[in-house]
């Protein structure tokens, strides 16, 4: 069903050589490191410890509800954990589950069937401690197969963001310093959006963008005279195609995008194994091992260094050991912290490259939940228009603690959101009634509602930080993450300004506020989990230089989101992508120079 | 394509065809399309009693009933798929609320008219799912807990028919744009 042959995954690859590299992970980071390393002749080896999925026949993007048996429900015997579940209990959440398979909440999204084998059985893979709601995808591409696509850059607001407003640390670099690699990822991969030109959200090198509906422009309109901005979608979609990448289609704006959970079948959006995997691949360079579970990052016994990495294979339960000059951790904030510290040794007694204590520790987030729900009463009655094939609406940008002090809270957040008709009218869940007159509302109402929700920072705090439980063990015996992670005072007041802003928002654009919600979601609901193995100069206090790399370990590389200084409260793909391009770059310069 | 998914009629020249490289993905899907469709009930309810269905029927077509508009939730085979669901079904606790709640229903109708739910007049049978759907945002009896089940449930299976995704909801989407997006321009 794929459109190119894809060069068949070496299962049986060959580990009595020692390969440049070893990247564990293959997300949007790992991907990215594969990229810039094949593409600079090293010899690369990826560790993947999930599957290779034939992901477009799980994703079946465009096939109606009703063509499936069970309207997109997995089987009987899947669960999908719920809210209460998460708040109620403490994880383990599977724990004593009558069911056969747990889930993540993203599984009760209402397509649970179409992600039941990308997300983690929670039954195999638990984890202790605070509660948290952790969605992890265990896939050739990780959780870049059903990302929400959101793609933003961070600004000096963030980097600088301690110069700013006193909290916290600096980045070890600036805007200026990532903004080339920020324009090479937009070039390579395709980016949707329209220039604003703002200092705290910089442009991309856009593609297309999407369009908005009526109640869209109307909000934009109003806001305009707020002096604050909706944006359509920034997606990390390609809408104009890219000549370079056989593996991608441009969007055509078909499928209902809003399915979510959901992928993009033709990958006009952004995953790492279309985007960057396959064509790495096509270098030569590029070896890929799926269902291995790396479990210690190995070091020289003499010098300290890393010679290699240890596995399981998720089938046969076989230990397997890759050899490499470079070892490189991508495996996702809590997985490359859980590696790091499960990765000791007589010269890093707390964990690999873990000198500073800081591994785990500063673990930070975006919260959310709160948001507001309009009616547009001019757009009530209205015949049906196409709103979906869209990767997503609106975004608004942050618009405090710019300029303005809040008192209340520092740092800031955005708003998500969108407008009018979908495939499913949600709104008839909560339409009163039965009857002619009822289904009269709901379809009169189809198209008559836009919603948005706040993505808020979470500030990075030393005392949020994850460890490794001495007891509890995951399915393959490798012992599991404990939680010690907690929202603040100041993510409470950010969420509770968020309703009181985005209803002020709503009513000055004439929009009638039907719903404000102002329940904090629980902690991980974001999936943006971010900087439990921060970047910094001082490797008292970080863990990583500004190249993401160890200061304890020339050649130990972490180049996914555990590298993030603060959480921003921009979604954090793109820029994740950004740095590792940046520190990839670096680190091939440099071992063609001998120097790791 | 049906003319359900391409309404307009719309298709798509051999040369755009070519250059929409994702209609080789889709393809397949859509063939098998109407084949995978719940087919209409020929062997009798698999969950539900004979009479437990024909409650069934009733009650979620007056919920959403054919109008002016469009056919109603007997027409988009609401009961059947619900049926199927619960013969499906694992969770033993979800059937026998389903069970009882159809009972409660009954047992209200004949508190009310002296006599089962199907057997009352029309105005009668409106006048019992009226009763249990006043406590809809409050329910404390049994056969108002059960209204909220029941709505929440024809909602669901109504508005993923092709019933009510295509002849209701006259839904747009799910279909290649010819270049342009739907909407307007930012600016």
């Amino acid at each position: 069903m794929t459109l190119v042959r894809v060069a068949p995954l070496a299962q049986d690859v060959d580990l009595s050589k020692t390969y440049d590299a070893v990247v564990v992970g293959s997300g949007a980071a790992g991907g990215m490191a594969a990229h810039v390393l094949t593409t600079r002749g090293l010899k690369v080896l990826m560790l993947e410890a999930g599957k290779k999925l034939p992901i477009e026949q799980e994703l079946r993007s465009m096939q109606w509800p009703y063509d499936h048996p069970r309207r997109g429900d997995a089987p009987p015997g899947y669960h999908a954990l719920s809210f209460n579940e998460y708040t109620i209990r403490t994880p383990p959440y599977a724990k004593n589950s009558t069911f056969k398979h747990v889930m993540s909440y993203v599984g009760g999204w209402g397509g649970s069937d179409y992600v039941k084998n990308i997300l983690v059985d929670e039954k195999d893979h638990p984890y202790t401690g605070t509660t948290y709601a952790w969605v992890r995808a265990r896939a050739l591409g990780g959780k870049t197969n059903i990302w929400g696509r959101l793609a933003l850059r961070l600004s000096d607001y963030d980097f600088k963001a301690k110069t700013h407003d006193g909290y916290g640390e600096d980045w070890p670099i600036s805007y200026a310093d990532l903004e080339p690699y920020y324009d090479k990822v937009d070039l390579y991969l395709g980016i949707s959006g329209h220039k604003e030109n703002l200092p705290h959200l910089p442009d991309s090198l856009f593609q297309r963008p999407t369009k908005l509906n009526l109640a869209e422009v109307q909000l934009r309109e109003s806001l305009k005279k707020m002096g604050r901005v909706l944006t359509p979608y920034r997606a990390g979609v390609t809408t104009d195609g890219l000549k370079h990448n056989r593996y991608r289609s441009k969007c055509y704006g078909r499928g209902a995008c809003g399915r979510r959970p959901g992928g993009c079948d033709i990958h006009a959006a952004f995953d790492s194994p279309t985007g960057l995997i396959y064509p790495a691949m096509d270098t030569g360079n590029l070896t890929v091992r799926p269902n291995s579970i790396a479990h210690e990052i190995l070091v020289d016994p003499n010098t300290g260094r890393a010679r290699g990495v240890a596995f399981l294979d998720s089938e046969t339960r076989k230990s397997y050991e890759a050899k490499a000059r470079v070892v490189i951790v991508a495996a996702s904030t809590l997985e490359s912290a859980r590696l790091l510290l499960l990765s000791r040794s007589r010269q890093h007694p707390n964990g690999l490259g873990n000198s500073s204590g800081h591994v785990g520790h500063n673990f930070c987030e975006h919260v959310m939940g709160p948001g507001v729900t309009g009616l547009v009463k001019d757009l009530v009655g209205k015949p049906p228009t196409l709103d979906d094939g869209r990767p997503g609406g609106f975004y608004i940008p942050r618009f405090r603690n710019l300029k303005d002090r809040q008192p209340g809270f520092v740092r800031g957040y955005g708003f998500e959101g969108g407008g009018g008709f979908s495939i499913f009218p949600g709104h008839a869940f909560g339409a009163k009634g039965f009857g002619a007159q009822f289904k009269k509302d709901v379809r009169d109402h189809a198209g008559a509602f836009i919603r948005m929700g706040g993505f808020g920072e979470v500030l990075a705090r030393y005392e949020n930080y994850v460890d490794l439980d001495p007891d509890a063990k995951d399915a393959w015996g490798i012992p599991t993450l404990r939680f010690h992670y907690q929202f603040g005072d100041n993510e409470r007041r950010m969420c509770e300004d968020m309703v009181v802003a985005g209803r002020e928002m709503f009513e000055a654009a004439g929009i009638e506020v039907v719903g404000a919600d102002d329940k904090m979601l629980t902690e991980g609901w974001s999936i943006h989990e971010l900087g439990t193995a921060r970047m910094g100069n001082d490797p008292k206090t970080s863990v990583l230089n500004q190249f993401q790399q160890s200061h304890d370990v020339k050649n130990l590389f972490v180049v996914d989101g555990s590298s993030h200084v603060s959480a921003s409260c921009q979604n954090p793909t793109w820029t994740i992508m950004a740095l590792a391009w940046r520190s990839c770059e670096y680190l091939a310069s440099e071992f063609k120079k001998g120097n790791v | 394509m049906t003319d359900a998914t391409n309404p307009k009629g719309e298709t798509l020249s051999r040369r755009e065809m070519l250059e929409v490289t994702a209609a080789a993905i889709a393809a397949p899907l859509l063939k098998q399309g109407p084949a995978a469709v719940q087919p209409a009930l020929q062997t009798g309810p698999k969950f539900f009693t004979g009479p437990e269905f024909a409650l069934l029927d009733e009650l979620s077509d007056l919920i959403i009933p054919t109008d002016a508009h469009s056919p109603g939730a007997r027409a988009a085979g609401v009961a059947a798929y619900l049926d199927f669901r619960l013969a499906d079904s694992l969770d033993t606790e979800q059937q026998t609320k389903w069970r009882s709640g159809l009972a409660a229903v009954d047992a209200l109708s004949k508190e009310l008219n002296g006599q089962a739910f199907l057997q009352g007049s029309a105005d009668q049978r409106v006048a019992v799912l009226t009763r249990i759907a006043a406590g809809e945002q409050d329910p404390k009896t049994p056969a108002e807990h059960f209204f909220q089940e029941l709505k929440r449930s024809t909602v669901r299976a109504y508005y993923t028919s092709k019933v009510g995704i295509h002849a209701d909801q006259q839904y747009k989407g799910n279909v290649y744009q010819r270049g342009e997006f739907a909407g307007f321009d930012a600016k």
